[in-house]
């Protein structure tokens, strides 16, 4: 699958006013669609092992080796808040490259199952309308209609941020 | 500070020569290079930066042009032309120091370069030194320490940092009388160029704390030595101001560097041997990344888990054919080949180190007027680079109180019918995949005696304890511990020997001590090969594997009725061989099932930490690996009691246990 993603990371040739606008991997979670950049994504995989790491919350799943490198795995589902389901042949492991708190660091997030890549125009994207506070409104970057569906545009350098995680710890103890 | 009048009338006389002389154009333009040479000379002594390199640009111009005829009037060109720059020189103000921020403005890419190259040659430099002192004929170790001299000069002028290049072009200048035959180096000149690199060293270091954007002051010039230096070129004696009473010991010995040290061999051979690394070193070193050097031992032992997944294939077993197994076990002994490669890459050998310490102990001699021979063996065991860095403090603190404790001065010796001089003897060797660094003297000993009434009078041990001497000398490792009756700027303080502990636990390493009163103690420091690898036991926890550090695992067995003892219903001991320890039952730490959850059922696990033991209670024992140590990233920096990952056999991760916090959190927890 990784081989696919290659080839749609050239650099996104309509180059609108919006910086939004590019290629976006979309994926589901429980009904929702979400996307994220493809510039982001370094590689897709099946579900494997996870070894899980102790004292951490729930939706960090453990550790996963990806070709000789220890990579952190994230349950999106349960980072939303959102019910658990069962793994099953779709749920997948896509292995995204976010920005650590000094390098940038490779993720791994679990999700239902990945759609496609879309190429969207600064005109398919709005912003986020206001849900008050009760929605995590900042891990977001927009919405985006695509043939009268809604892809929530997910920004997955906030989503994945260990500082988050870090003041979660605080509390925690 | 203004340009003195010499440099000005130079660079005028030489113009009025440009001038009176230009119609004469049969001159070859080598009859400029003298003069121009004079005053870049002239120019580097006065620290006057923009001039001297006007007058090197010309210099290199003129050389680079070369000699034929027909080239003179091109040649006239570029000296009026540099000329011009030469005077526009002199009239702006002089720059003598280099200001940090110019530095900084230096690009950093190749400032570090320098850094990195320079503290190469300052090491090389400092064991050549001693190499000469010890036979000033060395034409080899002379002519190398030119070389390195002089890099450092060329690149220092190229980076604009016009302390460093006057002073080791005033040094090389030294050097170069020395290779003429012109000066012979005596041990005052050795401190003199000794000193110079010192010099040369604070600098690296300062420019080194700028680039990390560190707070810090370039270092002073150091006067009184340039007037050193050029009194020695002068061939007078350098005045220094030696300690009375230490000239005597000028003539201190030592074995320094490395290739001879292990037998004696003939002095031609030797001389032979060491022609040959110097060579070696030369054309085999090649800079790499790190990070590329991590990803190779990544790769490489993703290779080994391949071709281990490969070879236990089933059905590839039941193909039953005997040329498929050969090429199997062919694949086998190239990946075991390849990952043993990677790994090596990142060892260095310990013998710089070792050539460090010949210089420290040359100055303490001198300095505690005792005389003393070093002697290393095995400098080309090799060690990771991490460690060899690691080690250079404990190592130093120990060599300083073997020459200050240790030894005894030559009169004392004398009287108890010893060798005046003493020996210091530094050697590594392997032993059972770990390195065994031993560091010896022949001195008074350990005094027990002194150790134990220290001891009681602070209340460490009671007066009838009988200890054995090792724990007797283990005393010392205790912080604030010492028996010096005075403090003296080197040793006494108390703070040394627990710190020495501290670093060699750092690197997973054991110290241990053997003396005998009257003739000497020996310091061995156990360490591993490599902080990248670990061996470890890897244990099960329900469906969990984790891998418990080998080093600090003193035992295990399963555990019968009468060894685990509760405390109030909340803690659990257990007697082990007459001694009570904490038990940690890792499941409820890590708050995983286990497979069950009576002891009787489990696995004890005792393990050591900074001389205390607890044991760990487990489901199984799986076995013993040997693992590439992985950070798991900040993510999980704040997980207590996991020190890292590991890939395992099958290609999972393990986690690695963090003892040490393991069990100062249990000690913790149970505060709660």
């Amino acid at each position: 699958m990784s081989s696919i993603m290659l080839s749609m990371n050239e650099p996104a040739a309509a180059s609108q006013t919006d910086p939004r606008a590019g290629k976006y991997l979309t994926f589901q979670l429980a009904n929702e669609e979400f996307g994220i950049r493809v510039l982001k994504v370094r590689e897709i995989m099946g579900l494997q092992e996870i070894t899980a790491v102790p004292q951490t919350p729930a939706h960090v799943k453990g550790v996963i080796n990806l070709r000789g490198k220890v990579v952190p795995v994230i349950d999106l589902r349960l980072k939303f808040g959102m019910a658990t389901a069962e793994y099953t042949q779709r749920t997948c492991i896509i292995v995204t490259q976010v920005q650590g708190e000094s390098a940038s660091v490779l993720m791994g997030i679990i999700v239902d199952g990945v759609s496609e890549v879309l190429n969207l125009t600064a005109a398919e994207i709005e912003d986020t309308p206001d849900f008050g506070e009760a929605v995590a409104g900042q891990y977001l970057l927009g919405m985006a209609k695509v043939k009268g569906k809604v892809k929530i545009l997910l920004d997955i350098d906030r989503v994945l941020s260990t500082q988050d995680l870090h003041n979660l710890n605080a509390i925690v103890h | 500070m203004p340009h003195s009048p010499e440099l000005r009338r130079q660079i005028e006389d030489l113009a009025l020569r440009l001038v009176v002389e230009d119609s004469d154009d049969g001159r070859p333009a080598s009859v400029w290079i003298p003069a121009l040479e004079q005053i870049r000379d002239s120019a580097l002594r006065e620290q006057a930066g923009p001039v001297s390199a006007a007058a090197t640009a010309i210099l290199d111009e003129i050389n680079a042009a070369g000699e034929p005829d027909d080239e003179t009037g091109r040649v006239a060109g570029v000296l009026q032309e540099g000329f011009t720059r030469l005077q526009q020189a002199l009239d702006l103000e002089p720059q003598p120091v280099a200001v940090p921020d110019l530095q900084i403005s230096q690009d950093p890419e190749l400032l570090s370069d320098f850094i990195l190259e320079s503290r190469e040659h300052l090491a090389a430099i400092e064991a050549q030194v001693l190499t000469i002192e010890r036979d000033p004929k060395d034409a080899e170790a002379l002519n190398s320490v030119f070389r390195g001299f002089h890099t450092i000069k060329g690149l220092a002028g190229f980076l604009e940092l016009w302390e460093v290049q006057k002073l080791a072009h005033e040094v090389e200048t030294v050097l170069d009388l020395a290779r003429n035959s012109q000066l012979t180096i005596t041990p005052a000149a050795t401190d003199v160029i000794l000193q110079g690199a010192d010099y040369l060293r604070r600098w690296v270091t300062h420019l080194d704390l700028t680039l990390q954007k560190q707070p810090s002051a370039a270092p002073p010039r150091d006067e009184p030595l340039l007037v050193r230096i050029h009194a020695l070129a002068a061939g007078r004696p350098a005045s220094e101001p030696a300690p009375a009473g230490l000239a005597v010991m000028a003539g201190a010995v030592e074995t320094p560097p490395a290739e001879e040290a292990p037998a004696s061999p003939a002095a031609p051979a030797r001389a032979a041997r060491r022609n040959d690394s110097a060579t070696r070193s030369e054309t085999m070193a090649v800079k790499v990344d790190t990070a590329k050097l991590d990803y190779l031992v990544d790769m490489a032992g993703e290779m080994v888990i391949a071709e281990s997944l490969v070879r236990h294939d089933a059905e590839l077993g039941a193909l039953k054919s005997q040329k498929l197994q050969r090429k199997i076990a062919q694949l086998t002994r190239i990946t075991a080949e390849l990952q043993k490669t990677a790994m090596a890459m990142r060892l260095v050998p310990i013998g710089p180190l070792f050539r460090r310490m010949a210089r420290l102990v040359r100055d303490l001699s001198r300095q505690f007027g005792k005389r003393v021979e070093m002697e290393t063996q095995g400098d080309q065991i090799e060690l990771d680079r991490n460690i060899v860095e690691e080690l250079a403090d404990p190592l130093m603190h120990m060599v300083r109180n073997a020459l200050d404790h240790g030894l005894e001065p030559p009169e004392e010796r004398q009287a108890h019918g010893k060798n005046p001089t003493a020996r210091l003897l530094l050697k590594a060797q392997h032993q059972a995949g770990q390195v065994v660094i031993e560091i010896s003297d022949d001195g008074r000993g350990l005094n027990r005696e002194r150790i134990q009434s220290k001891a009681i009078e602070r209340g460490l041990i009671a007066a009838g304890d009988g200890l054995a001497d090792t724990e007797i000398y283990n005393l010392i490792f205790l912080p604030g511990f010492t028996t010096a009756a005075e403090v003296t700027n080197v040793s006494g303080r108390g703070v040394g020997m627990d710190v020495v502990r501290r670093h060699i636990e750092k690197l997973r390493g054991r110290i241990e001590i053997r003396s005998t009163p009257g003739s000497g103690s020996t310091f061995l420091l156990k360490l591993p090969l490599t902080l990248a690898i670990i061996d470890g036991l890897v244990v099960g926890v329900g469906e969990e594997r984790y891998i418990v550090p080998l080093f600090a695992v003193r035992e295990m067995f399963r555990p019968a009725p009468e060894t685990i003892w509760t405390v109030q219903q909340r803690d659990e001991m257990a007697l082990v061989r007459g001694s009570l320890m904490p038990v940690l039952r890792l499941y409820r730490r890590f708050r995983v099932a286990p497979r069950s959850e009576d002891p009787l059922q489990s696995v004890l696990v005792v393990a050591e930490v900074e001389g205390q033991r607890f044991c760990i209670l487990v489901d199984e024992l799986i076995g013993k690996q040997e693992v590439v140590i992985k950070t798991l990233g900040e993510m999980f920096r704040n997980v207590a009691g996991v020190a890292g990952g590991a890939i395992l056999g099958d290609g999972r991760v393990g986690l690695i246990l963090d003892l040490d916090r393991l069990f100062k959190e249990k000690s913790a927890d149970a505060a709660h």
